[in-house]
């Protein structure tokens, strides 16, 4: 049998050269078992990294949610773009000591991903804002935690600088204003209105008696200077609620880059890094960082015909009134003196001269970047949200109404290697017990009130349908004598509702039980050997079942929505590209084959005249496709092997910000596992098998006779 | 009767149908009677009821107390119950809505369409009724509604005013003036809101020397998500003099300390 073998692979080595169209054959199966090498290898890869960056950033190896959610959990959204509609666990204690007791299971994190706007109003709004605070702590009624160490001279000063940043940016309206009208011919009630109300806050008089009556004057402001400005704007911000503790041990690729970390058991809001500087952060510092970024990339870069760069140095050229704004009088002369002597100019028109620095060049760019940040950030509110106050955050609770929390910002973090991600980079962290309040959960005291107010009310219901029928069907009277009332305000005021202490919040420390004990929406699930995930997942489904938790356990990669289906989606299209490129392989090669056996016609004639069996034959034909798969298809793995280790020493860059995240940093550095080559060498033996039977069973009925009449 | 007869016949009825139809100059009448009936000259206290429907949630209830000084053109409200909304409230001054919030003692500027309370309700249904002031009044049908005999009067917005919604269709008893129902829309001419005004109760004022009208119920429906309703009952209403600076930040700040 082996001496056989050993015949049939000497036959086989000896013809593998001598047709071309064996060429032609091992041209396919090398390019065929090249792109499979490479196409899973990549895949392998692109799986690894893109786990990586779901499991460190938010995801965990296994989520669980309610079973009675609406909709499945979807981390980074779902099909319809919004958050999907979960319920809520409402004893998140008893799912983790459960839970707790696989096996598998390292730990459990409780979360809640939500997303909220967040308004700040205008420019004078926030100052204003900021100066009557300041007033009340000075008349002891301070409810901002921030300003509750703030006395004395220190206070003093504070409010004279927001006085004076307040005059300051009158003066700017007032030109503005004087503009509209000579340039624009703008004379309507609303200018006149406006030039009026500019005309008595820009008046001594109106500053001299400020303090005497400071909560009036800022009323005017607030009411008729602040809607003047029209750069308000609203910020969505997306948050996951969490035990913070738990999850800064938990996901250990987690930095804190600026600040510190929120202490143990407080509520406190920590911003993820790359929305602080996309969106939080003065826009046009911003955009000198873009363009900075840009050119330090190292791919000669430059500002000149760069479509991007030019934008974004036309748009610092444009806007500078955010600039402008934030300065007081005698900021904003020191910065002018300042400008005047880089640019060697006379010019005092602020807006300008601003103009003028933001117009950068190739030439000029790193000295005005170094410039803006020595000179002129200084004296600015580089970010919308400083690391250390408080944010308000309003969302509409799942009941509907609107709930605001303040948060404390304790500092930005990014993951490892996800620096650059909009997608690991724009959900922001929150402590479970501020993530509670603004979800609302109803509990059954706020149930049970709503429900004595509604029975208090007596009102008949009435639909939509038949509301015309049921309101005026009966032609009752509509109308009716009524005797006025007294309504005693105190005595509609319980005084307990809403007395919150911010400061008592701020500093209130949780324990672990308070934090745990409580509604959650979803959990992450860290295991201590991720191989196990399939059987963990099995395990937790059936200890709910058993114990009656109505959770349901699902992988990362389901739990990251419609994220997670990518590699799936890029497997299948791997797969049939694959499919493809083997059915035409096995056309052409079965086409090659009865060629090449037609050609032989003669020799396998003679062979079978001197008595080859049939069988002789048929193993013949298959051994050398074998041995033709096996060359080639070694070729080619090593031709792939070779291109994934040039990918693997110089990796492929990012370009895109997805791509950053499914990479799960800048390059990804694809590596080549045993496995993928094996299923290379596999299928191309497979598919050449096959794609040879037909010939092979042909050349067996080749016949002595025939092969002697073809001679003749 | 000759064909001759029946035409001169239709005829007159057409043209006596036409005069029945109210003028411009009555329609406007209507929209001040409407004004003027809930105008107050002195002070004004109402302690009201809120429900807000939406689908596959639990109702919101609220209680709010709205202050409203026509003369100087003020108004604000603030919220009684339940506990979790307790101090939080809102102030109209000038062109500015204001809402406050004492969880976090932060105050926000907000629209003309905020949803009072997270309601359907808007501003507009609490103030001072300003109709025939901001609308040009057009005449369109003869309508019953349920089993009164109203007219629908199609309101404009006058160029230059500021209103939410641009056009508002009204339907009106035209024997006594009560605005029953009311739909809003929007500048596309989608159809935003309906409301129905059931009940009108009057008090007489000593400042008004006559007497003051308001919505005993308002129900209202949302048309855009068309599950959502709200119910507005005045529950009472107050017509002593209100405190002299009472319509500041300062004061419904004070209601929560």
């Amino acid at each position: 049998m082996i001496a056989r073998l050993v015949v049939l692979v000497q036959i086989a080595l000896r013809n593998l050269f001598a047709s071309f169209i064996n060429f032609i054959i091992g041209g396919i199966i090398l390019v065929g078992t090249c792109t499979t090498v490479v196409g899973g290898g990549m895949l392998d890869s692109l799986d690894r990294s893109m786990s990586r960056s779901v499991i460190g950033s938010v995801a965990g190896h296994v989520q669980i949610y309610s079973t009675k959610s609406k909709d499945e959990l979807a981390l980074f959204g779902g099909m319809t773009g919004g958050d999907p509609e979960l319920a809520a666990m409402t004893d998140f204690a008893k799912v983790k000591t459960a839970l707790e007791t696989l096996p598998n299971v390292k730990t459990v994190v409780p979360m809640g991903v939500s997303g909220a706007l967040i308004t700040s109003g205008n420019t004078v709004d926030l100052v204003l804002a900021r100066l009557r605070d300041l007033y009340k702590v000075r008349d002891g009624k301070n409810v901002n935690p921030d300003l509750a160490d703030l006395s004395g001279p220190a206070l003093t000063e504070q409010i004279a600088a927001q006085k004076a940043h307040v005059r300051q940016i009158v003066n700017v309206l007032k030109g503005d204003y004087t503009k509209a009208k000579v340039l624009l011919k703008k004379d309507t009630e609303e200018t006149r209105e406006g030039e009026e109300a500019l005309a008595r806050v820009s008046d001594d008089g109106f500053w001299a008696g400020f303090d005497t009556d400071p909560y009036g004057s800022l009323e005017y402001l607030e009411n008729r200077i602040a809607p003047l400005v029209t750069d308000s704007d609203l910020l969505f911000i997306r948050y996951a609620g969490t035990n913070l503790d738990t999850f800064q041990q938990s996901f250990d690729r987690m930095r804190v880059i600026d600040g510190q970390k929120v202490p143990e058991g407080h509520r406190g809001f920590l911003i993820a890094k790359f929305f602080y500087e996309n969106n939080m952060k003065l826009k046009n510092a911003r955009r000198l960082d873009q363009i900075k970024e840009a050119l330090d990339e190292g791919n000669n870069r430059v500002i000149k015909g760069d479509p991007v760069l030019e934008r974004l140095v036309k748009e610092n050229q444009a806007q500078t009134r955010d600039v402008i704004l934030q300065l007081d009088g005698i900021k904003t002369a020191q910065v002018i003196a300042a400008l005047q002597k880089l640019l060697k100019t006379e010019q005092t028109d602020f807006a300008e001269l601003l103009t003028s620095f933001f117009t950068t060049d190739d030439q000029n760019f790193r000295e005005r970047y170094d410039f803006f940040y020595k000179e002129i950030a200084p004296k600015l509110q580089l970010y919308r949200v400083k690391v250390g106050d408080s944010l308000t955050i309003k969302a509409f609770t799942k009941s509907g109404y609107v709930q605001s929390v303040n948060v404390k910002v304790y500092g930005t973090f990014s993951f490892e290697g996800l620096e650059k991600s909009p997608l690991a980079g724009s959900m922001c962290l929150m402590d479970l017990m501020s993530f509670r309040d603004l979800y609302g959960y109803l509990t059954t005291d706020k149930l049970e009130e709503m429900k004595a107010l509604k029975a208090g009310a007596q009102a008949k219901e009435v639909s939509r349908e038949h509301a015309e029928d049921d309101l005026f069907g009966g032609g009752d009277v509509v109308e009716a004598q009524a005797t006025a009332g007294v309504i005693d305000d105190k005595a509609q005021l319980s005084g307990t509702g809403q007395a919150m202490h911010q400061e008592d919040l701020v500093k209130r420390v949780y324990s672990r039980e308070e934090i745990e004990n409580g509604v959650v929406l979803n959990a992450a699930v860290m295991l201590k050997d991720p191989a196990r995930l399939k059987q963990t997942i099995a395990d937790i489904n059936a200890l709910s079942e058993k114990d009656g938790l109505s959770i349901k356990a699902v992988s990362w990669q389901d739990a990251a929505g419609l994220l997670g289906q990518f590699i799936l989606v890029a497997k299948l299209v791997l797969f049939f590209f694959v499919g493809v490129i083997f059915v035409v392989a096995m056309v052409i090669i079965n086409n090659a084959m009865m060629m090449a056996t037609l050609q032989r016609t003669q020799t396998i004639g003679t062979m079978r005249a001197i008595g080859a069996q049939r069988s002789f034959v048929l193993t013949m034909v298959l051994v050398e496709t074998l041995v033709l798969g096996l060359v080639f298809g070694v070729l080619g793995m090593g031709l792939g092997t070779g291109f994934m280790s040039y990918l693997g020493s110089h990796g492929i860059n990012a370009t895109t910000d997805i791509m950053y995240f499914f990479f799960s940093g800048p390059k990804l550095l694809p590596t080549l596992s045993a496995g993928n080559l094996i299923a290379a060498l596999v299928i191309i033996l497979v598919v050449s098998s096959l794609s040879t039977l037909i010939p092979a069973v042909i050349a067996t009925r080749v016949s002595p006779l025939r092969a002697m009449q073809t001679d003749e | 009767m000759s064909p001759k007869t029946l035409l001169a016949a239709v005829l007159v009825l057409a043209a006596s149908a036409r005069a029945a139809d109210p003028t411009k100059e009555e329609l406007v009448g209507m929209l001040k009677t409407i004004d003027d009936r809930q105008r107050n000259g002195g002070d004004y206290k109402a302690l009201i009821y809120l429900e807000q429907k939406e689908k596959e949630k639990a109702d919101i209830v609220r209680e709010v107390i709205v202050y409203r000084r026509d003369e100087s053109d003020q108004l604000m409200f603030l919220f009684t119950k339940p506990k979790s909304e307790e101090g939080k409230g809102y102030l109209r001054i000038n062109k500015n809505l204001w809402s406050y919030d004492p969880g976090t003692g932060k105050w926000e500027r907000t629209t003309e369409r905020e949803r009072i309370g997270g309601t359907n309700s808007q501003r507009r249904d609490f103030d001072e009724s300003r109709l025939a002031e901001e609308f040009d009044p057009t005449f369109e049908a003869n309508e019953k509604l349920g089993k009164f005999d109203v007219i629908r009067v199609s309101l404009a917005a006058k160029p230059g005013v500021d209103v939410p919604y641009p056009v508002i269709k009204l339907w009106i008893d035209p024997t006594n003036s009560n605005e029953l129902k009311r739909q809003e829309l929007a500048l596309s001419g989608r159809l935003m809101r309906t409301t129905y005004y059931p009940k009108w109760n009057k008090i007489y004022s000593a400042s008004k020397k006559g007497d003051v009208w308001f919505p005993g119920e308002i129900r209202i429906f949302d048309e855009v998500e068309k599950s959502n309703q709200t119910l507005v009952l005045f529950k009472n209403v107050d017509l002593n003099p209100l405190d002299g600076n009472m319509f500041t930040k300062a004061w419904l700040e004070s209601k929560s300390r």
